[in-house]
């Protein structure tokens, strides 16, 4: 069964529609950046330095109170979505695959993106960048995006954020909003990745996706558990309490993703591989329209 | 330490399977996940258990290579030497007489000595052998020398209580016997000690003595018979003893009844050992049950009611052909069992069955069947040939043993006349003159008895004797064919032999007071009946289901022992009962094993369980 079938982009089209009725207009392209530059609405002020357009000096700020303020307009401009997939073999785990469903979520953002006529680029990552899907612009695309996501393999090596982080942002390359679709099962720690992004004046924003049985095992006595990641075994005797201790240390690396994402003002989606995409992206929207 | 069977060692080989299952056990399943970073932190911060995580699992070997180890031993059956040497073999002895239903200690005694026994067959070592014999009525073995408790136990329970008497005595010369080849030999007796020899068999050194009850007084009717009056036709006399076995004075009430009717009531106040007798004299021609009881309640309900069944007075139509002979007539008139017609001419045909003929001088030449008593007989018959007068005969020979001279003295009669009597074949002669020649004869032929007496008894003073009537009442009862008036009540544990109908060829049935049914073994004429282990009315019929049918043959069956309703020990009986010394509750080495082999079962399943829940 094809990943992306007839009725999968019908489901696009719908989550399309619906992005534009609850957004208004306000999603994507037709959004302010963060950008200040040549746009019509006002911003702020700042202090005049030398060298700067005298175009812009308030006028009648200075007239009032003798001050040389300039003006500062938001810039209006289409928005780079960048999507950051992970494509590391862990991703591969679970019933469906993690890696089936993040690929929809990319495929279903990226839809969204393209018909709202915003650019979209797929970075696909492990310990470093795998492999691009140059930024793109139009809905005529969306087929040669989604045959890109097809043809990707979960065969990445160790996830390492920070290190595709750092690659990515020194690329010359317009910021954007920097949508990670991933387990984070970062062995050095996704923050680090978030935070390089962050720095660069990107917008991130997590999506994290787990099987169930990733939080609820249901292992127990001697095993050998082998890491489909980094290919490590190890031997081990799988008490009830040792689950209990799992469940807890998963509940609490869960909380920390909310926690971090949270102090620093990033989206962040948590979600299981048992609910369909589309509802996923539904929900992204609802907190979307209830953040704005 | 030997071994019973040292074949079955070569189990201990499957602990090369146990290893190898081990070791494969130790290549584990692999089990995929998406990372290890979760489970690295659980058990990075175990790893100071780990050492005992491994040791746990070598710990589970062990275990199971020593449960294998038990087993494949308790499986070679091991036994130690002073196991065989010095196995004991016992005989329980239990007696299940009548005083052991006694209620002093509840339920009863029997119940009690059961207890006792079931203590010391739990107590029984592996390879010590017990075989059990109830003493009550007769000595029975309820099970042969075995170890096996399950069928001790079963043996024990299925020792009924009787009404019999204590066979004590014979039951421990039984176990005697069937020890006598063994070593470590025991008796062990379970009794109330109310049997002779009690005191001396209590210190025999094979003999071990395990009291039961307590020391209890008893009133107990100890004797109860009934018989009909040798004098009086219509009388009988019932003769009772009661007797009080304890040590204080008691005030009851006896009471007797016949069919359900009260016959008499008697107070009675008894000393301390004292014993009541007592004749009661009645009269009916009824015959039936007679039922007597005690109206006090005691520890022993059996002896407080005795039976006996007194013989119905049938009534006889005896036909008199005579000429006249007042005398003759007047001695038949007089009984009242006899229903007398006369006959002043030859008789024309044969007289109803059942009825007695008496021919008084004219004889016919041929006898008729039936009963047939003939006085001084004029002529010749087939069972005779008549001869001259014979004068002045004197009795020197005199039957004694014969009822029919029972309480009968002719030699000092006095006989002018008699007839020669020739007899054909071989009648009992019962008096006889000094010439040899018979005065008063009996014929047994097949037809009817014949009983005949030749003197004259116009002349002479016979029928001014006494001996005249008591003639005529025993020439009555021996035609009647009964044995006297007396049917007697027997006493439990006794073997009563019981004379079948004539020509009988049918089946009977034997049924117990309790109604229990049996069938009933007849050889020859006759069937034996007992020993008898109920109190009550025995009935013997032909086993049909018909609930008022008559029944051939009642028998009643009292306790009637004193030593029985007497519920005290003997007063020198001291027995010592603390010999009896529990083994490993009668387990064998291998039990042990298997137990020990279960206990470790547990041991591995709690490792188990640390393994995977903990």
């Amino acid at each position: 069964m094809p990943l992306f079938d007839s009725e999968f982009l019908k489901k696009l089209e719908y989550l399309s529609l619906v992005s534009r009725r609850v957004f208004r207009g306000s999603l994507l392209a037709q959004r302010r950046t963060m950008q200040l530059g040549g746009g019509l609405e006002f911003a702020d002020h700042r202090e005049y330095t030398p060298g700067d357009d005298f175009r812009y000096l308030d006028w009648n700020v200075y007239a009032r109170h003798d001050e040389l303020l300039l003006k500062r307009f938001q810039e209006e401009e289409d928005l780079h979505v960048y999507i950051f997939l992970d494509v590391s073999r862990s991703m591969a785990f679970g019933t469906p695959p993690k890696f089936d469903f993040a690929r929809q979520v990319g495929a279903a953002l990226a839809y969204i993106a393209l018909a709202d006529l915003d650019r979209v680029a797929i970075v696909a990552f492990a310990g470093d960048i795998v492999a691009d899907f140059p930024l793109t612009r139009g809905k005529a695309r969306i087929l040669s995006l989604l045959k890109f996501l097809e043809n990707l393999p979960a065969e990445g090596s160790v996830t390492d954020l920070a290190r595709v982080a750092t690659g990515f942002v020194h690329r010359s390359q317009r910021r954007g909003l920097a949508v990670v679709i991933s387990d984070l099962y970062d062995p050095a720690g996704f923050q680090r990745g978030i935070d390089i992004l962050r720095h660069h004046r990107y917008e991130p924003h997590v999506v994290q996706i787990y099987d169930r049985k990733e939080a609820e095992p249901d292992l127990r006595g001697d095993v050998e558990l082998y890491d489909v990641e980094t290919g490590t075994l190890r031997k081990v005797t799988v008490t009830e309490r040792n689950l209990r201790q799992y469940r807890e240390l998963f509940g609490r690396f869960q909380e920390s993703i909310q926690q971090y994402c949270n102090t620093y003002g990033i989206g962040c989606t948590r979600t299981s591989t048992e609910i369909p995409f589309d509802e996923l992206i539904l929900k992204m929207m609802r907190v979307a329209g209830a953040v704005q | 330490m030997n071994f019973a069977h040292a074949s079955a060692l070569a189990w201990a080989a499957l602990v090369i399977p146990i290893i190898i299952f081990y070791i494969l056990k130790i290549r584990l399943r692999r089990v995929p996940v998406s990372t290890t970073l979760f489970w690295q932190q659980i058990f990075d911060e175990k790893k100071p258990r780990s050492l005992w995580e491994m040791l746990r699992h070598l710990l589970s070997l062990l275990v199971q290579i020593a449960i294998l180890a038990l087993l494949v031993l308790a499986l070679g059956e091991p036994f130690f030497k002073w196991e065989v040497l010095e196995a004991k073999r016992l005989v329980l002895v239990v007696d299940n007489s009548a005083s052991m239903n006694a209620n002093d200690v509840l339920p009863s005694r029997l119940a009690q000595a059961k207890e006792e026994g079931k203590r010391i067959i739990s107590g029984l070592r592996f390879r010590d052998e017990m075989a059990i014999i109830a003493a009550g009525t007769e000595p029975q073995v309820f099970c042969g020398l075995t170890g096996h408790q399950r069928t001790l136990l079963k043996a024990l329970d299925e020792i009924p209580a009787t009404d019999g008497p204590t066979r004590v005595n014979e039951a421990i010369e039984l176990a005697r016997r069937l020890l006598v080849t063994q070593k470590n030999r025991k008796v062990i007796v379970l009794s109330d000690g109310g049997f002779d020899n009690a005191e001396t068999l209590a210190k025999a050194e094979d003999v071990q003595m395990v009291p039961v009850g307590k020391r209890t007084g008893n009133v107990g009717i100890t004797r109860l018979q009934a018989r009909r009056s040798l004098i009086d036709p219509v009388g009988y006399e019932i003769l009772a003893e009661v007797v009080n076995a304890s040590d204080d004075p008691v005030e009851c009430r006896l009471e007797i009844d016949l069919n359900g009717e009260v016959v008499d009531v008697v107070p009675l106040k008894l000393a301390p050992g004292a014993a009541h007798h007592q004749v009661f004299e009645k009269t009916s021609t009824a015959g039936g049950r007679v039922l007597a009881r005690l109206n006090r309640a005691d520890a022993l309900p059996a002896d407080n009611q005795a039976w006996a069944i007194l013989p119905r007075r049938e009534i006889r139509p005896v036909t008199l052909v005579t000429k006249g002979n007042l005398f003759l007539e007047k001695v038949f008139e007089a009984n009242a069992g006899v229903k007398l017609s006369v006959s002043r001419t030859p008789l024309k045909s044969a007289p109803p069955a059942g009825t007695l003929t008496v021919f008084h001088r004219d004889v016919p030449e041929k006898l008729p069947n039936g009963p047939v008593l003939v006085i001084q007989p004029s002529q010749s018959t087939d069972l005779w040939e008549i001869g001259e007068t014979l004068q002045n005969p004197i009795v020197t020979q005199q039957d004694k043993d014969s009822p029919l001279m029972a309480h009968v003295r002719l030699d000092n009669v006095l006989m002018p006349e008699a007839k020669k009597l020739k007899p054909k074949g071989q009648p009992k002669i019962l008096a006889s003159a000094v010439s040899g020649d018979p005065l008063y004869l009996a014929f047994d032929r097949p037809e009817g008895k014949v009983l005949v007496l030749t003197v004259d008894l116009d002349k002479g003073d016979l029928p001014l004797q006494t001996a005249f009537p008591i003639m005529a009442a025993n020439a009555l009862g021996w035609f009647a064919g009964t044995k006297g008036e007396l049917r007697e009540s027997t006493a439990t544990g006794s073997v009563v032999e019981w004379e079948l109908p004539p020509n009988s060829t049918a089946s009977y049935t034997l049924h117990s007071p309790s109604g229990r049914p049996a069938a009933l073994p007849v050889r020859s004429a006759r069937a034996t009946i007992g020993p008898l282990d109920q109190c009550g009315i025995w009935t013997i019929d032909h086993g049909t289901a018909q609930v008022d049918a008559k029944p051939e043959f009642e028998l009643a069956c009292n306790l009637a022992n004193r030593q029985e309703s007497d519920l005290r020990p003997p007063q020198d009986w001291a027995p010592n009962s603390n010999v009896l010394q529990a083994g490993f509750g009668g387990r064998p080495l291998w039990y042990l094993l298997i137990i020990a082999a279960w206990a470790l079962v547990g041991m591995e399943w709690y490792l188990y369980q640390r393994r995977w829940i903990s």
